[in-house]
């Protein structure tokens, strides 16, 4: 990294006389900090190469050809019986229904109490924070069965609201410091001119303060979207009745222990139960350095 | 800059900023106050219940757990006072599991931060081209669950677990060949190493954010005046950062402390808990013994385990921010 | 994950390890086409294809029966099945899981007595003396019967392969068994020396922390030490476990690092599962390895068939201690919930038939409670057929709860660490004295026991650590379990 910073051009004007000596200097540069991106790039993703590799190797291939992640003969049957054997388009369906029902409560419950915490001042609001910041650092124990109990209570059990309830409790401490810090740096001025144009507190934060806070929305979303597609306790234990109610990674659980020798075919279920949340992140990806810069400004 | 707001310093807009304060003084009786805030509070209303309701309530309810001898089926009935704690804190597996946490911790977390933010200055230069490639690339293993990354790495260890041993052997770097996960000291550091790799991309982002809001002007202006990227990165750089630099660290040294997935996919905490960590012994003792003994799982003793770790945690917690305050208020010093 | 679930299916079976039933608030639900409904769970992963076929014999012969099978996680079970019963949410019928202790699971009331149809005719089609309070029995009711027969779990396993390669054949060509531990050492020697490298006189796959603990089990009963591993119960003709006093564990675990000293271990054999150990020994990466029934069906799967099997090597030709049994067995449950229905009753008796437990045998998944069903022509594959074969070397021993069925009130806490723990600790060098290792051990255990006693003579339980001595007791031979 030192090395990369010192190869920037120094400031300054210089001699006429020297400029190709340092434009070739710095085009060498340039191309030696991509070639170690590149470089390290590689390793970083290795594993998911090696394993989209392997997911279309032979049972064979796969114990002869070791480090190398191109396949020798393509075999495209690992994904249709992968798909076809573990029904994860059930399990997709019932991911995506969790996933978005966790991202959409848990941006509105953190949007909206990020916002009143960052941009009003109400008696017992200093409480409230000191309230979340220690649930932060509060050990979880054994709490799944106080959890199960109050999901029973409320007659949610071997329901996908129930897992979407509890799996956007787990998330809500982080997400709700995000907001607050995203709104408190907005600038005053565009909420003044807000109530000067005779908006509402509802309008203010519906109409002009939540479309703003677009990158945060983003980022919330995308973090929560990472974990409750990955959650496997949660929709496990909720959907213990209903199998039919399962998550892909509570199917991807059995299709490992039914298939635990048949690796190609482990690496093609990795890849088809990985691939949505890949996409999302990269679809989502480009909003959210902006969101937290937001939230972390100030 | 969430967990700083925590701290000391004033809340954002004291009295008139938001529509709903509409500004009472600061001495109006409380009625008033209370409702003038009427929508604040209906606005935070979602949050502390789904917060109270699913995570404090539970926490609390599971701290009754912590007295009795209790199997987790029915109802605990069998009191046993404070024997659960004392029998944790006599327990040298719970802290020597205690210790494999901190190191994990305090190896995980300096190295991925120097690493992140190396990564970070790099990528939010504004000439470098296809960064945003780069940052995804990065980041991408943190979409991953903890149960693909285990089978994935116990495939690749086992498949190049052979390779890697005839290489070094062939180097004569060893003369027998590794246990790769049968070594305790090399089993953490695997952990380690899958650790680092799966969640270098939040702090990645988070550095980049934090840089993104240094205005580029004061770059500039350092620039003008003769400082090298050393210095600048130095004096300008790092002292910007500080804020955000505090979160990251103290989120991951949370994050650090309650590691476990990996753990339990990777060695289940084995060989001869070796890489036991204390969120595996908890488990262990919550959910029965291991696949070759099914025993009874102990809950009180495992809540134990857990509140007990917790307390440790918020004095380590507090003892960090205290730290970090005192040098904060030294700097100060020194500066002023 | 699957080899446990398998295990632990097979040792449920032979009533070895614990239970819960089943239970369900849905029992029997009416459709309007006069169909009625039993939900039915089990963590079955290698037994699916037998399950599933005999949901559809008995869906096809009771046509008014549907069954709901959910096939659940097998190491969340126990908590899987115990939430379910908490949320009045539990299947009519359920595989019994493993924790907690059976009179446990009838006491919160997940288990419907059977009593009104499993009645001494019905029982008698089981071989006698098939059911027992603590077993398959509380308070003199009957909750659940055997299922499964009885055979060694565990077998050593030879590569066919490798074996010829390094010589170790008979006169005839045929490979040479190993019978001792000297045969295994000098088998594994030979395999390591003459494969150039490429392969290992011996592997498994023990990263989760299991199977070096098979070996161990494997290996000290035919040396003599009834208990084995110790997890199904102590030495009952002393009432304690022996793993410091009774030298034959030092002395396996010492040869067992001579093994490792020497190089014929597989090297990795601490990181890889016991999954990529057996497609290793397929692939012939080592020559000898322990494993149960179960890994055959996945070699099938693959078409390989190059190895045979043996149980029981001992440091003379002669075994002195075989695998133990209790009488009777419980797999499968009816909820309280479903309050033995017809539909859930006539279940219950179909998976309990000779002819389900003949489909069991043919399907190669283990022995039947039915001796008529293990005799039979349809097992193809001659690994199975010298698995069927072992069955002499797995005798009933006695059972402290039969004599005093008040011992099922005991709960014998769990030690740490545990023998699968000491016996890691001792391979990987990280424990360094083993004769103080393995007294620790003893100690351990034997103390919990007492402590378990003691917990439950507090709450009035008559018993004694007395209830488990049987001074009459002859390994060598068949014990016949009588009440008090």
């Amino acid at each position: 990294m030192a090395l990369l910073t010192a190869r920037r051009p120094a400031p300054g004007p210089r001699p006429a006389g020297r400029r190709p000596a340092v434009n070739a200097r710095r085009a060498a540069g340039r191309s030696a900090t991509h070639v170690l991106l590149l470089i390290g790039g590689l390793i970083w993703l290795f594993p998911f190469l090696w394993t989209l590799g392997s997911s279309f190797k032979s049972a064979d291939g796969f114990f002869s050809q070791g480090l190398n992640p191109i396949p020798k003969h393509v075999m495209v049957s690992n994904y249709s019986g992968a798909w076809k054997e573990a029904s994860f388009e059930k399990y997709f369906v019932n991911t995506v229904l969790v996933a978005g029902g966790a991202v959409v409560l848990t941006l509105a419950a953190t949007s909206m109490a990020g916002y009143v915490l960052a941009r009003t001042e109400f008696p017992g609001r200093k409480a409230v924070i000191g309230l979340i910041s220690v649930t932060l650092f509060l050990p979880h124990g054994y709490t799944i069965i106080p959890i199960f109990d109050i999901v029973r209570g409320l007659h949610l059990l071997n329901t996908l609201w129930a897992v979407i309830i509890v799996q956007s409790s787990s998330s809500l401490v982080f997400a709700t410091f995000l907001f607050m810090g995203y709104f408190s740096t907005m600038d005053r001025e565009i909420e003044d001119a807000a109530r000067v144009d005779g908006a509402s507190f509802h309008q203010t934060f519906w109409r002009v303060m939540l479309p703003l806070s677009g990158p945060m929305l983003a980022t919330v979303g995308l973090f929560t979207c990472i974990t409750a597609w990955n959650s496997f306790f949660i929709p496990l234990v909720f959907t213990l009745s209903k199998p039919e109610l399962h998550t892909l990674p509570v199917g991807m659980y059995s299709f490992l222990g039914q298939n635990s020798t048949d690796w190609t075919f482990l690496c093609a279920g990795s890849v088809i139960s990985l691939l949505p949340i890949v996409v999302i992140f990269l679809l989502l990806q480009r909003y959210f350095v902006n969101g937290l810069a937001g939230a972390v400004k100030g | 800059m969430p967990l700083v707001d925590t701290a000391p310093s004033p809340p954002a807009h004291r009295g008139g900023s938001g529509p709903a304060t509409a500004a009472p003084p600061p001495k109006a009786p409380l009625r008033t106050r209370l409702w003038a805030a009427r929508w604040s509070y209906l606005y935070i209303l979602p949050l502390l219940a789904l917060l109270l309701t699913f995570v404090v309530y539970p926490i609390f309810g599971s701290l009754v757990y912590t007295f009795y001898r209790w199997n987790g089926i029915g109802e605990p009935s069998d009191f046993v006072g404070l024997d659960n704690f004392r029998q944790i804190a006599h327990d040298s597996i719970f802290w020597d599991s205690v210790a494999h946490t901190f190191v994990y911790a305090i190896v995980v977390v300096p190295v991925q931060l120097v690493i992140a933010l190396a990564l970070a200055l790099v990528l939010n230069n504004k000439k470098l081209r296809f960064s945003a490639f780069y940052r995804t690339l990065f980041f991408l293993p943190v979409v991953t669950s903890p149960a693909v990354v285990g089978v994935v790495v116990q495939l690749m260890l086992s498949n190049f677990g052979d390779t890697f041993n005839s290489w070094l052997l062939d180097a004569h770097i060893i003369d027998t060949p590794v246990d790769w996960l049968g070594n305790p000291r090399i089993a953490m550091g695997i952990i380690i190493l899958v650790g680092i790799w799966q969640t270098l991309g939040y702090n990645l982002v988070y550095f980049l954010a934090g840089l993104q809001t240094i205005p580029e002007e004061i770059n500039e202006a350092a620039r003008i005046d003769g400082a090298g990227p050393v210095r600048t990165f130095l004096h300008i750089t790092v002292p910007m950062l500080r804020s955000v630099g505090l979160m990251i660290v103290i989120l991951a040294f949370i994050g650090s402390f309650q590691v476990f997935d990996l753990v339990q996919v990777l060695t289940n905490g084995g060989p001869y808990f070796g890489t036991e960590v204390v969120n595996t012994y908890i488990y262990h003792l919550a959910f029965g013994g291991n696949q070759a003994a099914a025993t009874q799982p102990d809950v009180g003793l495992a809540s134990a385990a857990s509140f007990f770790y917790g307390l440790l945690l918020i004095g380590f917690s507090v003892l960090q921010v205290l730290i970090f305050r005192s040098i904060a208020k030294r700097r100060a010093a020194g500066r002023g | 994950m699957s080899p446990i679930s398998r295990r632990g299916f097979l040792t449920a079976s032979a009533a070895l390890g614990g239970g819960l039933t089943a239970c369900s608030s849905s029992s029997a639900k009416s459709t309007p086409s006069g169909t009625r409904t039993v939900t039915h769970w089990d963590w079955f992963v290698s037994q699916e294809p037998w399950i599933k076929n005999e949901i559809a014999v008995f869906e096809k012969a009771n046509p008014k029966i549907r069954i709901k099978r959910t096939v659940q996680v097998s190491d969340k079970y126990p908590d899987l099945i115990n939430l379910a019963f908490r949320g009045g949410d539990a299947p009519d019928f359920f595989q019994i899981p493993s924790t907690p202790a059976f009179p446990d699971q009838v006491a919160q009331g997940w288990l419907e007595p059977l009593d009104a149809r499993a009645t001494a005719a019905w029982q008698s089609r089981f071989p006698q003396g098939s059911f027992f309070n603590g077993v398959d029995m509380v308070d003199g009711k009957v909750y659940s019967a055997p299922f499964g027969g009885a055979a060694p779990w565990l077998q050593l396993y030879i590569h066919n392969g490798l074996f010829k390669q390094a010589g170790i054949t008979n006169p005839d060509g045929s490979v040479k068994l190993p019978r001792t531990w000297d045969d295994v050492t000098l088998a594994a020697e030979a395999i390591t020396k003459k494969s150039g490298g490429k392969a290992h006189g011996i592997g498994f796959g023990n990263a989760q922390n299991a199977t070096l603990t098979w070996w161990i089990e494997l290996f000290v009963r035919g040396a003599g030490s009834p208990a084995g591993y110790g997890t199904d119960g102590p030495d009952y003709r002393v009432g304690k476990w022996t793993f410091g006093s009774d030298r034959n564990y030092a002395d396996f675990l010492t040869l067992l690092l001579e093994w490792k000293k020497k190089g014929y271990i597989y090297p990795s054999a601490m990181s890889i599962g016991d999954e990529q150990a057996r497609a290793f020994f397929e692939r012939g990466k080592f020559g000898i390895t322990v494993g149960g029934v179960w890994n055959q069906p996945t070699w099938a799967e693959h078409h390989f068939s190059d190895y045979s099997l043996t149980t029981l090597p001992s440091p003379t030709t002669t075994p002195k201690a075989f695998f133990y049994y209790p009488p009777g067995g419980r797999v499968f449950g009816v909820s309280k919930a479903a309050a033995l229905t017809d539909e859930a009753w006539a279940w219950f008796d179909h998976l309990h038939s000779v002819e389900a437990g003949r489909r069991w045998v043919e399907a190669g998944q283990g022995l039947s409670v039915f001796p008529r069903a293990n005799d039979q022509a349809k097992i193809t594959s001659p690994q199975f057929q010298q698995y069927v074969d072992t069955r002499r070397y797995a005798l009933p021993w006695p059972v402290p709860a039969i004599r005093n069925p008040e011992v099922s009130q005991v709960v014998v806490p769990a030690v740490k660490p545990d023998l699968p723990d000491v016996t890691a600790g001792l391979y990987t060098g990280q424990l360094k004295d083993m004769g103080a290792a393995l007294s620790a051990l003893e100690d351990r255990r034997n103390k919990a026991l007492a402590d378990g006693v003691k917990a439950a003579q507090a709450k009035g339980a008559k018993v004694g650590l007395a209830d488990y001595v049987f001074a009459d007791w002859d390994p060598t031979k068949p014990y016949v379990n009588k009440p008090a």
